[in-house]
């Protein structure tokens, strides 16, 4: 099937399998290896990436349902002002341990600020309820989107 | 001024992480390379009769017992796992061979159509059918004064038994490995924390000489123990894998394989019995501890042993009787989990503190203070407790941040309040550490310093905290002081990134290093190594188990608040408040890092991570079915310290890795407990049990 | 290898569907899961997957003679966000997956899915939802508890795609509902219950009851809520006895991987007991 979406920004037209994985498209296909396998199955949350500004699970997204949408990794929104509030809220807070959840987690934070930019506590954590994190305990990463919050005041 | 050690710095890996540029295994490009799967056994025991194989195209492989140049064992403790099956298959998941080739298409269909007949064999599944076949793997026992006349002149004996379960790390990075030749010299890479382990089993598994094996280890997504002995399995694959097809291979698991074959928490059954005299002070007590080591003891006897020497806790308990066995059954091997042993035999004897105080109508709290150790004190195998011990400034601590009393006093049916007081003992059990006799070598070149040593960062912070301890004792900025990639042909056996010894045993070397490299500070470039020296004021008898077993402790507090639904029994944890004493944290942000990462993983293994084996089959077999915490059900956490700084330790410091998991699991125990008004004896503490043990009568 | 078929609209989906026999791909998070084969394979499809979650046509929600149509690929996060759909129904949407799979997930795919355990379900039995099918012949309706016939089964034909499901804008006065899940965070479903009901003059005129998870499709008693009608809420709580008796008997669950059929069965009934209990006390 041919393929033909954005990717941060940047047009993109490939051949797939029409169940071909989003996440092997990204990973294998166009090298973008910031999005993680962690469980293929929807349950961890390693995997998610924008589309049309929405948080996905990659591992679930079939490429025939990509078509005309818009992707967008940490590759690309790593040069963003609003990532730039993220990592500095997420390094102050400690939000950052074994890392391999990480590109997820600010995929995820930038999904909720995007569409609540003040969250209550509760709403945060219910927004990275599909994140799984096994070094935490989550505490430091919920302060780190509260950080963010506050360092990104305005951007969202 | 000076700011103090443990003022917190931005970690160094943090940042590279959050842009998603770090690398782990599964984001290496390999020219040429080829992909394996692994084919596991079916059954939990048989005998292999026959496998066939299809008609397998060009440039595909199989790799079997056949092919390896060594050994077909993977070499630990007790190095009786095969690298391959051999005749027999011992465990559902057993690995029996490999499928290797450029196309995932292609070897998964040849995997799908092999075709294995196996003989089955009458297996043991359960701990109760391993005890009646005496299945028993190893057996360490060991007495302090005299049990036998103490329980026979006892005013009263209490006696009661207390399980726990399965565990699973779930790691968010799965295993991964992979191995290559390059030229004559065979490299392994991964996602490990003990490179030299997986070095020893490659020397013993591909009969190739020492200097031609490297290991090195790729960025770690977590471990947590799971990564500790694991990878001298998988890593032994590929490598047989590389040298057999002449070309780099690499092996990715799928989680729900990684869930299913890989090395789990030993299961446990034990039954205390305790001698009370007539002040209801308990004079002696008799431990019996059983693990579900599952088919292979690998590194179970020193599970068993950590299980055995931590079955005491805190306690000063005059007379002891402890007794350990590793059951052989045929379900998958258990492992290296965080805490290794001393959960589980910590659980039943604050459980049974706990239950003890209840039935005696007292303050379990103020029960359990009265029994502690004190400085000088003989540890529970006849050494002694060096260390000032500060559990009561820590209890006093954790009173007040908590409003414990106030709490324990008004709750109503269906909320509780449980406190649990643990240890962790320091670095390796025993003669570990001067088996080990770790090495770490710094260089210094012009400003800068290269720190050599194998310990791995896979989250924990060692990267940072070895570094700042370095930094911070030569007073130099520690972008200057460099962390060697952890490459066996580049750095010196440090020991492995376990037992919670990197920052105390390792971090203690170079911090004894780094002083000697300042006084010669002026000189531009020289090289200066150190060996790890036992002190000598600590004795060991490995064969009758007795000395000290541990050069020093950490010390904690954990208090739970738990509210039980009286509708569905789903439990509500609304806070958790820890006190450690870690000597002096040497960075306290990733301290508490670590210990609210422990109290979530041991909030999950006490509550809602089941995980049941039914005719050695895992039922939970996925992450589906197997839960771990997610933001939801963890609670708000307020963790603080008690500075008790340690003598030996740089700058003062203790251990605490494993010391952040222990304590969880029995204050949330005590806490439903509380609630329900009835004893919890046995993790995981599902809302099934609760509706029955409440509507028990 | 499977070939995707990317209709342009509604029209071009059903002629698809008229000429082969297609997997039907809307949000994919059971259908890719279900077909997974592991790091780095694609799913494996037997039949052409024909891609409708982009057709504007059928992602509407809109309100139409006091009934709620909402369309076969509107996402579960628009659903959750809709205020035009009863809270209750929300609240439950809400509570399934997580935040990342309730943007990619519809509601038609829970309904084909057609498992015990589907969150939506309890709902939709209870106000009696319909289901529309069209196929490149017309359009039929059919009631919800005659569109899914057994575990995992429907009677979706071959050649037709399920467009909406409607049903009624009625919100009731006492809404109740639990679900039991392995943890606070995203869990499949191990008991669940909803209760509606309607009080007038102190009496009971409208009563829903509808379990998720506990038998082999969606548990709702017309026969016992038509026992109810007219009552007070007191004198039901009264007859407690015999209504949780009436109800064991229809409770049937299993054991499985998350819980057990004795834990199932007893917490349905107490969750019986605790929403009459709680219609006493308004």
């Amino acid at each position: 099937m041919r393929i033909e979406f954005t990717l941060n920004d940047k047009a993109i037209k490939i051949d797939a399998d029409a169940s071909r994985r989003l996440l092997d498209v990204l990973r294998d296909d166009l090298g973008m290896k910031s999005v993680k396998e962690g469980c293929g199955e929807g349950e961890c949350g390693a995997c998610v990436v924008l589309v049309n500004g929405r948080s996905v699970n990659s591992c679930m997204l079939p490429a025939g349902a990509i078509i005309g949408k818009s992707v967008v990794t940490l590759e690309g929104f790593k040069h963003t002002e609003r990532y730039k509030a993220i990592e500095k809220g997420f390094l102050k807070a400690g939000s950052v341990q074994c890392g391999f959840c990480t590109p997820g987690f600010v995929i995820s934070t930038e999904s909720l600020l995007n569409a609540n930019p003040r969250p209550t506590d509760e709403e945060i954590k219910e927004a990275l309820s599909g994140n799984l994190c096994r070094c935490t305990g989550y505490n430091m990463i919920i302060k780190g989107v509260r950080m963010a919050m506050d360092i990104g005041e305005g951007l969202w | 001024m000076k700011k103090p050690i443990s003022t917190s710095i931005l970690r160094v890996d943090s940042r590279k992480k959050l842009r998603g540029e770090a690398e782990y295994i599964s984001d290496w490009n390999f020219e040429n390379v080829l992909y394996a799967k692994t084919l596991r056994s079916t059954k939990p025991k048989a005998k292999i009769v026959s496998i066939e194989i299809p008609e397998i195209p060009e440039g595909y492989f199989i790799v079997d017992k056949n092919d390896v140049p060594g050994a077909n064992r993977m070499r630990t403790v007790v190095s009786d796992h095969p690298l391959f099956a051999e005749d027999d298959v011992q465990y559902i998941g057993q690995p029996i061979l490999l499928v290797v080739g450029p196309e995932r298409e292609t070897i998964y269909s040849i995997a799908s159509k092999i075709k294995i007949e196996y003989k089955e064999e009458d297996a043991l599944f359960t701990l109760e059918e391993a005890e009646k076949r005496s299945t028993v793997f190893t057996d360490y026992s060991f007495q302090k004064e005299d049990p036998d006349n103490a329980f026979k002149h006892a005013h009263q004996i209490i006696e009661d038994d207390f399980s726990t379960g399965y565990q699973e790390h779930v790691y968010l990075e799965p295993n991964g490995i992979a191995a290559e030749m390059k030229g004559e010299t065979l490299f392994v890479y991964g996602s490990m924390q003990c490179p030299f382990y997986v070095k020893g089993a490659l020397l013993d598994a591909m009969d190739m000489p020492e200097d031609k094996i490297r290991v090195v280890q790729s960025v770690t997504g977590g471990a947590f123990g799971g990564k500790e002995e694991f990878p001298s399995l998988n890593g032994c694959h590929v490598a047989v894998a590389t040298k057999k097809t002449g070309r780099p291979v690499v092996m990715i698991y799928d989680r729900d394989e990684d869930v299913i074959c890989s090395t789990k928490r030993h299961p446990s059954k034990t039954h205390i019995k305790a001698a009370l005299d007539k002040d209801n002070h308990i004079v002696a007590l008799d431990i019996d501890i059983k693990l579900n080591a599952g088919a292979y003891n690998g590194l179970s006897p020193v599970v068993l042993q950590r299980a055995i020497f931590s079955a005491t806790n805190v306690y000063n308990i005059k007379h002891l009787n402890v007794r350990g066995r590793n059951y052989m059954t045929n379900s998958l091997p258990s492992g290296a989990y965080r805490g290794f042993g001393a959960p589980q035999s910590l659980f039943a004897l604050e459980m049974m503190f706990h239950n003890i105080a209840v039935k005696l109508g007292v303050d379990p709290l103020e029960y359990k203070m009265q029994h502690i150790l004190k400085q000088g004190d003989p540890t529970c195998t006849g050494g002694q407790v060096r260390e000032k011990v500060v559990l009561p400034e820590i209890v006093e601590r954790i009173v007040k941040n908590s409003d414990y009393y106030n709490k324990l006093n008004s709750n109503k049916k269906y909320q509780g309040i449980g406190v649990s007081l643990f240890l962790h003992g320091c670095g390796f059990t025993g003669k570990g550490e001067t088996m080990i006799n770790g090495k770490i070598t710094l260089v210094k070149k012009g400003d800068g310093v290269t720190l050599k040593v194998s310990s791995v960062e896979m989250g924990q912070g060692a990267e940072t905290v070895l570094r700042k301890i370095v930094a911070e004792t030569l007073e130099i900025p520690i972008e200057n002081v460099i962390y060697e990639k952890v490459d066996t042909g580049l750095i010196p056996d440090s020991g492995p990134t376990v037992a919670s010894r990197t920052t105390m045993i390792v971090g203690g070397l170079l911090r004894d290093t780094a002083l000697e490299m300042k006084k010669r500070w002026k000189e531009e470039r020289f090289e200066l190594s150190k060996r790890y020296e036992h002190p000598k004021y600590l004795s060991w008898d490995d064969e009758h188990f007795i000395g000290d077993c541990y050069p020093v402790h950490s010390w904690g507090a954990n208090i739970a608040e738990v509210d039980v639904d009286p509708v569905s029994y789903e439990l509500t944890i609304k806070k958790l408040y820890a006190v450690y004493d870690v000597g002096v944290p040497i960075d306290e942000r990733a301290l508490i890092g670590q210990m609210e990462g422990g109290i979530a993983q041991g909030i999950g293994w006490a509550t809602i991570e089941v995980m049941e084996s039914q005719s050695g089959r895992l039922v939970q077999g996925n992450l589906t079915d197997y839960k771990v915490p997610t933001s939801m059900d963890v609670p708000e956490m307020e963790c603080d310290f008690v500075l008790n700084p340690y003598e030996f330790g740089p700058f003062g410091a203790k251990c605490a890795g494993e010391l952040s998991f222990v304590g969880s699991p029995p204050a949330v125990a005590e806490a439903v407990a509380n609630a329900l008004r009835k004893p919890i004896n046995h993790l995981p503490i599902k809302p099934e049990t609760l509706l029955e043990i409440d509507n028990a009568d | 290898m499977v070939d995707g078929i990317r209709p342009e609209n509604l029209q071009e989906a059903l002629k698809a569907l008229s000429e082969q026999k297609c997997t039907i791909m809307a949000g994919g998070t059971d259908l890719m899961v279900q077909r997974a084969r592991g790091f780095a394979l694609a799913p494996e499809f037997d039949m052409p997957l024909l891609f409708i979650d982009h057709l504007e046509e059928l992602k509407k929600i809109f309100i139409e003679n006091d009934e709620i149509h909402i369309g076969a690929a509107a996402i579960l996060t628009d659903i959750v966000e809709n205020d035009i759909i009863p809270k209750v129904f929300r609240e439950m949407v809400q509570k399934m997956a997580s935040p990342p799979t309730r943007n990619m997930a519809t509601l038609a795919g829970n309904i084909c899915n057609a498992s015990p355990a589907g969150d939506t379900l309890p709902y939709l039995y209870a106000v009696d939802a319909k289901i529309v099918l069209q196929s490149a012949k017309g359009s039929r309706t059919v009631a919800i508890d005659e569109f899914i016939v057994g575990l995992k089964k429907t009677c979706l034909r071959s050649d037709e795609l399920v467009t909406d499901i409607v049903i009624p804008s009625k919100v009731f006065e006492h809404n109740y509902y639990r679900k039991l899940g392995q943890r606070k965070g995203m869990s499949l479903t191990k008991a669940s219950m909803l209760g509606m009901a309607d009080i007038k003059d102190g009496k009971v005129t409208d009563i829903r009851i509808a379990f998720g998870s506990v038998s082999a499709q969606i548990l709702r008693s017309e026969d016992i809520e038509k026992k109810l009608i007219n009552r007070t809420p007191e004198d039901v709580n009264q007859d407690m006895p015999s209504i949780l008796a009436d109800y064991d008997v229809l409770i049937s669950p299993i054991d499985d991987a998350r819980s057990t059929a004795n834990y199932r069965k007893a917490v349905s009934l107490r969750m019986i007991k605790d929403f009459i209990e709680s219609l006493t006390k308004k």
